[in-house]
């Protein structure tokens, strides 16, 4: 076996083994609990109304066979029920429409960011050590360690009570008409990605940097080029690679931060899921939930990690010792 | 030169800010203020710098800046504990796993890697909602268990993160020759990982650990903005909560606490950066 696919398999190995317990772990969750879960989720009904409950949840099996069908469960699709005192409604329909608009925010979050965080770092690295970039690296620096959510209150502060430009809460979808859509997602989507601008313009200003020092720049100004166009056509590619790879990579740590804002803007996506499966206790449904963020982070990092070295192979030792 | 100049000022600023944070966390309960539960009823959700109310009330008749300071003192020792606690057994598990190599590493690392595979906010508001819940939805959980167990689920998302660290901060130096010459001497395993180990890895772990009080503090409040923090509205987590309903109509009550706990994240932010770099200056003469 050529070592390549060799070392794709380790990492797969590793990946498996990261998801099998963290899947067992959140799978626990429930039997963990210091109290009944049937009567937690079914507060007024009969105990032969809950036994069945009981039966259904798989909370009378031992752990492991507990796990297993519950994993069963869980790769098929069937993610459990959210239960109301009139009947239930599955978790699976909700995350149909919760998870697509979560992904459309964390999207709308990174083109922003992308869009703030080129020309800042383009222009700070171009600009390195002088008054424009030392503006920019400690403003920028402040920001990155706001909390999205503080940034979020501010704005409908500022933005929905003072000026009552945009609305504060709440989802609309596309199809309820092109600006009624952006309005409702701007300013979720400013919050999560001022942080995001502080660490990608960082990023690129240091390659930035590093990239001005190399021959082929030289080369470029004495051939005459103007230094817009050196810039764009021959820095700016070869600086971008650890920027596009941390955009990826933070696509997992946004799934935090958006969870709050959603809480914050009534964005009913899945962190909004989250919340309110955490205010009507329901169990069931939130370790659903762990557990898709949990894989689903698992995952998409090591297709970025193996993606990042297929485009570059400098990066593919990078993180053995981390 | 400016520049130099302008940097030791930032410097002073964090650590002043943060000496002052965590002086009002200690000295709290001695000032000479009421309670911050006193109800000010002749004065509802006053902005800020009016009628013996420098930061304002809330509709509640809650000053806050008597809010602020006893909030200083949940969310500093929240933050504190958790850090020094996962710091400590964080690290323990790093440096021993890179000591000890082989299978005890990559179990330890696995491990590791499993918590890490869910994104610290989510694991502390599981292990929160999970481990303070009552039967009853109105029969509230006391709040010393509730705050317990906040300590300890972030506590848990410490561990790996600053396990990590200690562990690839350790590597780098078990494979010395120092250590080499220690271990052909005789001498202890336990000895050598204190004397040798354990000296240098510390100045990035208390880097790290700086970040770890800004992430820890962060936590702490967007727990409490879904409702599953400390309940009685004592931290600055809380306030922020509460202040989300008044926005409409006295936004101050939000902003105050935001502000507070913004700057103070800034400035754990700046201070574990300031420490980094000296280190890496320090590295680098080696």
């Amino acid at each position: 076996m050529n070592p390549r696919a060799r070392r794709i398999l380790g990492r797969l190995g590793n990946a498996l083994i990261v998801v099998v317990a963290a899947t067992f772990a959140v799978s626990m969750l429930t039997r963990l609990l210091p109290v009944d879960l049937a009567q937690v989720l079914l507060p007024t009904a009969s105990d032969a109304e809950r036994e069945i409950l009981r039966a259904e949840i798989g909370a009378n099996k031992d752990p492991f066979t507990y796990y297993l069908t519950w994993l069963w469960d869980f790769v098929r699709g069937d993610f459990g029920k959210i239960y109301f005192a009139s009947g239930s409604e599955s978790v699976g329909t909700r995350l149909a429409s919760a998870v697509p608009r979560s992904l459309l925010l964390m999207l709308y979050a990174q083109v922003i960011a992308l869009a703030v965080a080129i020309p800042l770092g383009m222009w700070s690295g171009y600009r390195a050590g002088r008054r424009a970039d030392r503006v920019i690296s400690t403003t920028l620096f402040s920001f990155s360690a706001v909390p999205s959510f503080a940034v979020g209150l501010t704005l409908i502060v500022v933005i929905g009570v003072r000026l009552q430009w945009l609305p504060t809460l709440g989802y609309e979808p596309l199809s309820a008409g092109l600006w009624l859509h952006i309005s409702h997602m701007i300013m979720p989507a400013l919050s999560l990605s001022l942080g995001l601008i502080a660490t990608y313009t960082r990023l690129l200003r240091a390659d930035v940097v590093a990239t001005l020092r190399e021959d082929y720049v030289t080369m470029a100004a004495s051939k005459g080029l103007t230094n817009t166009r050196i810039l764009w056509r021959h820095v700016f590619r070869p600086s971008s690679l650890t920027l596009f790879t941390s955009a990826a990579l933070n696509m997992g740590a946004l799934i935090g931060g958006a969870i709050v804002v959603e809480a914050v803007f009534a964005t009913y996506g899945l962190g909004f899921e989250v919340y309110t499966a955490l205010q009507g206790r329901q169990f069931v449904a939130l370790q659903s939930y762990v557990a898709i963020i949990a894989v689903f982070y698992v995952l998409f990092n090591l297709v970025v990690d193996e993606a990042a070295g297929f485009v570059d192979p400098r990066t593919r030792n990078r993180r053995l010792n981390g | 030169m400016a520049d130099k100049r302008g940097r030791r000022i930032a410097e002073r600023i964090s650590y002043s800010w943060l000496g002052f944070v965590v002086a009002l966390a200690v000295v709290g309960p001695w000032l000479p203020f009421d309670a911050w539960n006193t109800v000010y009823d002749d004065a509802l959700a006053v902005g800020p710098f009016s009628g013996g109310h420098l930061l304002g009330t809330d509709s509640n008749g809650y000053d806050l800046l008597l809010g602020v300071v006893n909030g200083a003192r949940l969310s500093i020792l929240v933050a504190v504990i958790a850090v020094g606690l996962g710091g400590f057994i964080g690290s323990a598990l790093g440096i021993f796993a890179a000591y000890a190599r082989g299978r005890v590493d990559s179990v330890i690392t696995t491990v590791f890697n499993v918590i890490l595979s869910v994104p610290n906010l989510v694991l502390a508001l599981a292990l929160v909602a999970v481990f303070a819940t009552n039967i009853d939805v109105t029969d509230s959980v006391p709040t010393w268990r509730r705050v317990l167990v906040l300590i300890l689920s972030l506590t848990i998302v410490i561990i790996p993160i600053l396990g990590r660290i200690a562990r690839a901060a350790a590597l780098a130096w078990t494979g010395r020759e120092f250590v080499l010459a220690a271990q052909t001497m005789g001498m202890r395993a336990r000895n050598i990982i204190w004397t040798h180990i354990v000296p240098n890895v510390m100045p990035a772990l208390i880097a790290v650990g700086f970040l770890a009080v800004g992430v820890v503090i962060i936590a702490e409040a967007s727990l409490s903005i879904l409702g599953v923090g400390v309940p009685d509205g004592a931290s600055w987590g809380a306030m922020i909560s509460r202040g989300r309903n008044e926005i409409d109509y006295a936004p101050h009550v939000v902003l105050v606490p935001l502000f507070f706990l913004a700057v103070t994240v800034i400035c754990t932010n700046h201070v574990g950066d300031i420490i980094r770099a000296r280190l890496d200056k320090r590295q680098a003469r080696i």
